[in-house]
């Protein structure tokens, strides 16, 4: 009778499913291994997050291929063949031993998963031993932009939107917002946290390779978030405390340094590159702004200037870069464009800029 | 006065719907000018005064107090002559109804019609995601889509979905001619599509929907344009109706079962509802409150949110999580339920372990009460907050884990048949496993540090929602698709959406994994290069997932209209649903059944769960000659 | 197996079965609690708001900022309310005895107070210095007693009906349940106070 051929497949059934799955199981976990899940690995924390990924894959992949494992073989065994329409199976109601096993396994499972999170925890937030010699910066966060404040070798403040990290040093941030919570990512990094209104958040990295990698925002915080870009430089420390040092020298002058070890030849300005690109400090305004001339497609986020621009003197426009809200075109939100362009160009470049737009604007 | 207007009905509501407006108003404008304030019309007031207002001058309208109205005015109250039950024709589903099946084809009817809305704004945001930099919408319309998106599917779908596919089989799984109160039951269902009328009505309002996400955080939403109002009444409204239908059911569940119906004899869909609706009484409250404070600030120049006043921004968070985890229990306890009935019949075997089936839904709704802080883990809470929540978080893996093996258990040795309700079922158990692996990754601080808040997390939701709750709200509605519809569906079509669904939905949301993990952001309109090739391929493949669901619609509307006539027990199934006719007489039950026995005794022959005074015990157990086939009539 | 056979012949029928009474406990009353469960809820959301002002923040609490409350005022207003409470509770046990005197003037002496109540808060707001928008403490004051005060509201309109289904002669000692329910509510709006005003204005 068909029942009697359906309990005895189950043993050797059970004996193929564990080699299937154990099969399966290894081959997923060092596929998952294998696999490169992240961005470079821009940090010492980035490498115990990644290590921990790897934990949570050899358990996880496991677990999964059990289940699947256990549904695929069902369906091979225990489907209702013709002939089969009106048996029942067995009428069995549970097994106290079965239930503990599969509370404990899982339980233990958890148990070593949180062990190992709760170190990497502390290891990625452990101050560094030398604590004096922690770099500190401070993040401001701000429909749409990131600025960036270092304490100069004068003691004053340095404010800039490109974020420069030494290598090799313990950096903490500071996170601080002026309107809504942004998030302060650097994915190369791993780190985040938000930037809360009314509150400092802060965390720490200590970057280990040399390159530029993007700093995003990671909280939905209005029409701009997706444009909410910036970019972070990690240098040998020689050249970050050179850039430091260049800076504090120039703090006073207004026409503070631009782009690093940049050339700062005045001489050649591309408006229109600074338009579509930025100057490497600014956000760049075609991520908003739609201008036939520099070829950004309508963005929505702020006015088409081809339009708004048409017949507007130069005075306008460059008020409406440096100060924002003075002016808010009609139909579009006020604090959505960055009022930080009077720092992030040179006072050469917003003339540039002011000319270049004019000029394109004009009928 | 016409007798249109004077009696409950479409007339009367849009009648009332107009009064209401210009009470509206008459409201703002005579406070305005009270208070002494310049304009005295406000269109943003007025607007803000009818969104809550209008919609009780509807519902007065449509007729859902006037019971009451003659009840509490001391004038004598007509005795209920049952008119009102059961359904004449299509148009009776257009009224408010007190039969609980009405109700409940009510209810689901419109939860898919809202998918499908959902389902096409997702198809959007594919569309717009295709490529990198903008193809048809711009930004802010882009946060608006998903926002809307998400709130649609979450308050207008799932939740109310699993509530009318329960409406309608859970007094007859009990042995209830009707819900404790029928009158509530219906203003339930009648909040819903007031809601919807706000969510998806606030594409119109000026500056655009509401575009903070379905979480809404607070500043963002203190200080948006005016659709984000639609939101946060909209809310209030799906809320009030979920609370009602929770509390409705938990007072049936305790007050109506039928004699020897103990605790331990319910089917699991029972249970699953019960813990459910203890969920939904108690955490409810707190995203309503959520949304009244950011309705304050708003409206009323509070500060809860404002720190420069001495607010809190994070006290939003804290709030609104701690719905918002309850919730997404909400959206899944009732699909275990439905999983356990389709498993236990489809195997022919009883439910393995059927007291911890009912423990862990216990064991997951009080331990859902500690975690809501995982969803902050990066917010800048207080940081001792975190361990203690990421080991309540990772705990509830534990009797997640117990219902997954007992499932497996059950379809070991069963006779499993490979049918649509079943394929979605196994589906489902594989399904939201992966979700829930992810979930616990997700729990462990140091990786959600780096993959909060990107599509990794898209992923989460996406294969818990979908492959989860979304597979056991398919997996149950073609069950009980004969005895709702008095139809059989068509097994191929069935099969072939499965199967499609399948495939397309992992290769929709399978890579969000990877480019999650890869930092792509989510609620982005636009990205990086580097993440242009996957895209693409989510996007087809989300378009394939949407076309997969049409066959899922002409499968339905098709049987429905003309598929063969359904028995009253296709499946053989022992519960009490299935022992009545297809679809089920008007009142249920001529007499209530006693019930004698488990609900799931299969492989014991003869077994009954329950029997009937006036019916010889039915014979449906084992060795039983096969229901009629589908389709001879 | 086919009920729907044996169904049909019942059509003369004309009502659903009665119901199998599974508990003890009275439906309406039953739903009456979780509805009170859903609104301790509530203030709990609002008293979470409140704990992170005042505690999580460690802001300063009233008197602040020049701005005091009447902690006095406040409280012989709890008096009125909290003796409405007693009042009810006689109202209904002159229902359940069928004293029908007790059990008009004693709803309407209980909704009076209550309405009492209600006004003195309402003074209380035109007279007390700050708004709302003044201070996150102004908003969690008008916040928490505003929403103690909807309450009371709703209390006071369930209040009325029973009032005035009393005043027309309904109610038994068998068939009491209107009274009783509505009067659960109203005890629970009395006790909601007593933690309102113990945290706003007290502690
Ligand atoms: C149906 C809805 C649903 C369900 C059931 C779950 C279930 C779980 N979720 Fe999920 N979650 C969401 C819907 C859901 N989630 C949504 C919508 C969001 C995003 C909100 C937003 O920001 O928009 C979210 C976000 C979210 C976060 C926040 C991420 C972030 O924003 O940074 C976290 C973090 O801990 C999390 C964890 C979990 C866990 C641990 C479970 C567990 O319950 C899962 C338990 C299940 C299993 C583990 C599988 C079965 C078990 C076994 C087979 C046993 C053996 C297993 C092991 C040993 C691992 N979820
Ligand atoms: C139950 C819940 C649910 C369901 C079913 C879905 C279904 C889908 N979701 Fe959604 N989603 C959420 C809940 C859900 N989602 C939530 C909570 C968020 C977070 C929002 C936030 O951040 O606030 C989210 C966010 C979200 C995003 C991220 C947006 C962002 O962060 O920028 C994306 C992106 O791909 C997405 C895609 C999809 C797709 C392709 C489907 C598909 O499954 C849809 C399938 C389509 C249908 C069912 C429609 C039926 C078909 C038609 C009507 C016609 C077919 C037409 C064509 C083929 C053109 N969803
Ligand atoms: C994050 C988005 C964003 C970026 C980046 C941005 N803008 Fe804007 N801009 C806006 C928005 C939104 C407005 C309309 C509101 C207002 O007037 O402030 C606007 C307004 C303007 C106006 C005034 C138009 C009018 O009619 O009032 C000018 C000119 C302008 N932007 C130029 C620029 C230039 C030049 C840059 C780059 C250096 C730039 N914007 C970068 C969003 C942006
Ligand atoms: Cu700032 Cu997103
Ligand atoms: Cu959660």
């Amino acid at each position: 009778m068909a029942v009697d051929s359906r309990s005895r497949t189950s043993r050797r059934t059970i004996v193929q499913m564990v080699v299937v799955g154990t099969l399966a199981s290894i081959i997923g976990v060092l596929w998952g291994l294998y696999i490169d899940w992240f961005p470079v690995q821009g940090s010492t924390q980035a490498r115990k997050i990644d290590d921990l990924w790897d934990l949570m894959i050899a358990f996880a992949v496991p677990v999964f291929v059990l289940v699947v494992t256990v549904v695929l073989f069902a369906v091979k065994e225990f489907r209702m063949r013709p002939g089969e329409e009106n048996l029942d199976g067995p009428n069995i109601h549970g097994s106290t031993k079965l239930e503990i096993v599969w509370t404990t396994i899982p339980a233990v499972i958890i148990f070593i998963l949180i062990g190992y999170a709760a170190t990497i925890l502390s290891d990625i937030e452990a101050a560094p031993a030398n604590a004096a010699q922690e770099l500190k910066v401070d993040v401001y966060g701000q429909q749409f932009a990131w600025t960036f404040k270092y304490t100069g070798a004068d003691g004053k403040p340095i404010n800039t939107t490109r974020l420069y990290l030494p290598e090799g040093q313990s950096v903490k941030f500071n996170v601080h917002s002026k309107d809504v919570i942004h998030d302060f990512w650097i994915p190369a990094m791993r780190m985040k946290i938000d930037a809360v209104p009314g509150v400092t958040t802060s965390y720490r990295i200590t970057p280990i390779r040399v390159g530029s990698y993007p700093v995003v925002c990671a909280e939905l915080c209005g029409l701009g978030h997706a444009v909410m870009r910036q970019t972070a430089y990690v240098m040998p420390p020689a050249k970050f405390n050179a850039w430091l040092a260049s800076k504090s020298a120039s703090a006073a002058a207004p026409a503070a340094g631009g782009g690093g070890s940049a050339a700062a030849a005045p001489a050649a300005i591309d408006a229109k590159a600074i338009f579509t690109k930025g100057n490497g400090e600014s956000v760049a305004c075609g991520s908003c702004h739609q201008l036939a001339a520099a070829g950004t497609p309508a963005g929505g986020i702020g006015p088409d200037l081809d339009k708004v621009l048409a017949g507007k003197d130069a005075a306008f426009i460059k008020t409406s870069i440096v100060d924002p809200q003075a002016e808010i075109a009609k139909g579009y939100p006020p604090n959505v464009m960055p009022p930080n362009f009077g720092q992030t160009l040179k006072p050469a470049e917003i003339d540039a800029l002011v000319q270049y737009l004019v000029k394109s604007t004009r009928k | 006065m016409p007798a249109a207007v004077r009696h409950a009905g479409w007339t009367r509501a849009t009648t009332f719907t107009v009064l209401g407006i210009a009470f509206s108003y008459a409201l703002s404008l005579g406070a305005r000018a009270g208070l002494g304030y310049d304009p005295v019309l406000d269109g943003e007031a007025v607007l803000q005064i009818s969104l809550v207002t209008v919609p009780f001058f509807f519902l007065v309208g449509l007729g859902l107090f006037d019971y009451w109205g003659y009840y509490m005015s001391g004038r004598p109250t007509r005795p209920e002559d049952h008119s009102g039950h059961g359904a004449k024709s299509w148009k009776s589903y257009l009224y408010p109804n007190t039969d609980h099946k009405v109700i409940g084809i009510q209810y689901t009817v419109l939860s898919f019609f809202f998918l499908f809305v959902g389902g096409l704004f997702a198809m959007l945001i594919r569309a717009e995601l295709a490529q990198p930099g903008r193809q048809f919408i711009d930004a802010n319309t882009y946060n608006g889509v998903f926002s809307v998106h998400a709130s649609i599917l979450i308050f207008l779908f799932i939740i109310p979905v699993f509530a009318g596919l329960a409406n309608f089989v859970l007094p007859l799984m009990i042995g209830a001619p009707d819900m404790a109160f029928p009158r509530l039951n219906a203003l339930s269902f009648w909040l819903l599509p007031i809601a919807g009328v706000m969510m998806l009505g606030s594409f119109f309002a000026p500056g655009g929907s509401f575009a903070s996400g379905w979480t809404a955080y607070a500043p963002l939403s203190d200080s948006a344009p005016i659709g984000q109002v639609f939101f946060t009444i909209g809310v209030q409204f799906a809320g009030a109706s979920s609370i009602a239908t929770a509390l409705n059911f938990l007072v049936t569940i305790i007050t109506m079962r039928a004699p020897g119906m103990s605790f331990f004899r319910m089917p699991l869909l029972v249970w699953a509802n019960f813990s459910t609706s203890l969920l939904v009484v108690i955490a409810t409250p707190f995203v309503a409150a959520s949304q009244f404070f950011v309705l304050l600030d708003r409206a009323l120049g509070f500060n809860f949110f404002d720190h420069g006043q001495g607010g809190d921004v994070l006290m939003y968070q804290h709030v609104f999580w701690f719905y918002s985890h309850p919730a997404v229990y909400i959206m899944m306890l009732p699909g275990f339920g439905i999983i356990s009935e389709v498993l236990a019949v489809k195997s022919r075997k009883p439910i393995f372990g059927y007291r911890m089936m009912a423990f862990s839904l216990l064991a997951i709704v009080a331990l859902g009460f500690t975690v809501w802080a995982h969803h902050m883990f990066v917010s800048g809470m207080q940081n001792w907050i975190r361990v203690p929540m990421m080991i309540t978080t990772a705990i509830i893996a534990v009797p997640t884990g117990i219902k997954i093996f007992s499932w497996l258990a059950t379809l070991w040795r069963g006779v499993l048949r490979l049918d649509t309700p079943m394929l979605f079922a196994l589906g489902f158990l594989t399904m939201f496993t992966l979700g829930g692996i992810s979930g616990v990754m997700l729990a462990m601080i140091p990786i959600t540090i780096h993959v909060s808040d990107t599509y990794f997390i898209v992923a989460h939701i996406h294969y818990v929602l979908f492959g989860g709750s979304l597979f056991t709200i398919f997996a149950g509605v073609y069950y009980w698709f004969p005895k709702m519809t008095g139809r059989m569906y068509d097994e191929r079509l069935g099969k072939l959406h499965f199967w499609l669904t399948f495939i397309f939905f992992n290769a929709t949301f399978a890579p969000m994994h990877l480019i999650g993990l890869d930092g792509m952001p989510r609620r982005v309109a636009d990205y990086a290069d580097k993440y242009a090739g996957w895209n693409l391929a989510i996007s087809l493949a989300s378009f394939g997932l949407g076309l997969s669901t049409l066959i899922f619609a002409y499968n339905i509307i098709a049987s429905w209209r003309g598929g063969p006539r359904a028995v009253g027990n296709p499946w053989r199934g022992l519960t009490l649903e299935w022992q009545v006719s297809s679809p089920p007489p008007v009142f249920n039950f001529d007499a209530i059944p006693t019930v004698v026995g488990g609900p799931y005794e299969y492989g014991v022959p003869g077994a009954v769960h329950g029997v009937f005074a006036d019916q010889p015990p039915p014979v449906v157990a084992a060795g039983a000659p096969a229901a009629k086939t589908p389709t001879d009539e | 197996m086919e009920a729907a056979a044996i169904h049909a012949e019942h059509a003369h029928h004309h009502g659903p079965p009665e119901a199998n009474r599974s508990s003890r406990v009275e439906p309406q009353l039953l739903g009456m609690l979780l509805f009170i469960i859903s609104e301790v809820m509530v203030f709990g959301a609002f008293f979470t708001a409140y704990f992170f002002i005042r505690v999580v923040n460690g802001d300063q609490w009233f008197p602040f900022n020049g701005d005091e409350l009447p902690k006095l005022v406040a409280g012989v207003n709890t008096a009125i309310l909290l003796s409405s409470s007693l009042t009810l509770h006689w109202a209904q046990t002159s229902a359940k005895n069928g004293n029908r005197f007790g059990l008009k003037a004693g709803m309407l002496t209980t909704f009076l107070l209550g309405f009492t109540f209600l006004f003195i808060q309402i003074n209380e707001y035109i007279h007390i210095g700050f708004a709302p928008h003044d201070h996150a403490q102004g908003s969690i004051f008008y916040g928490l007693t505003g929403l103690h005060g909807e309450h009371v509201f709703i209390g006071l309109t369930l209040l009325a009906i029973v009032t005035v289904r009393a005043f027309r002669g309904h109610f038994t000692p068998e068939h009491h349940g209107g009274v009783e329910i509505p009067g659960i509510y109203w005890h629970f709006v009395d006790v909601m106070w007593i933690v309102v005003y113990t945290t706003i204005y007290i502690v």
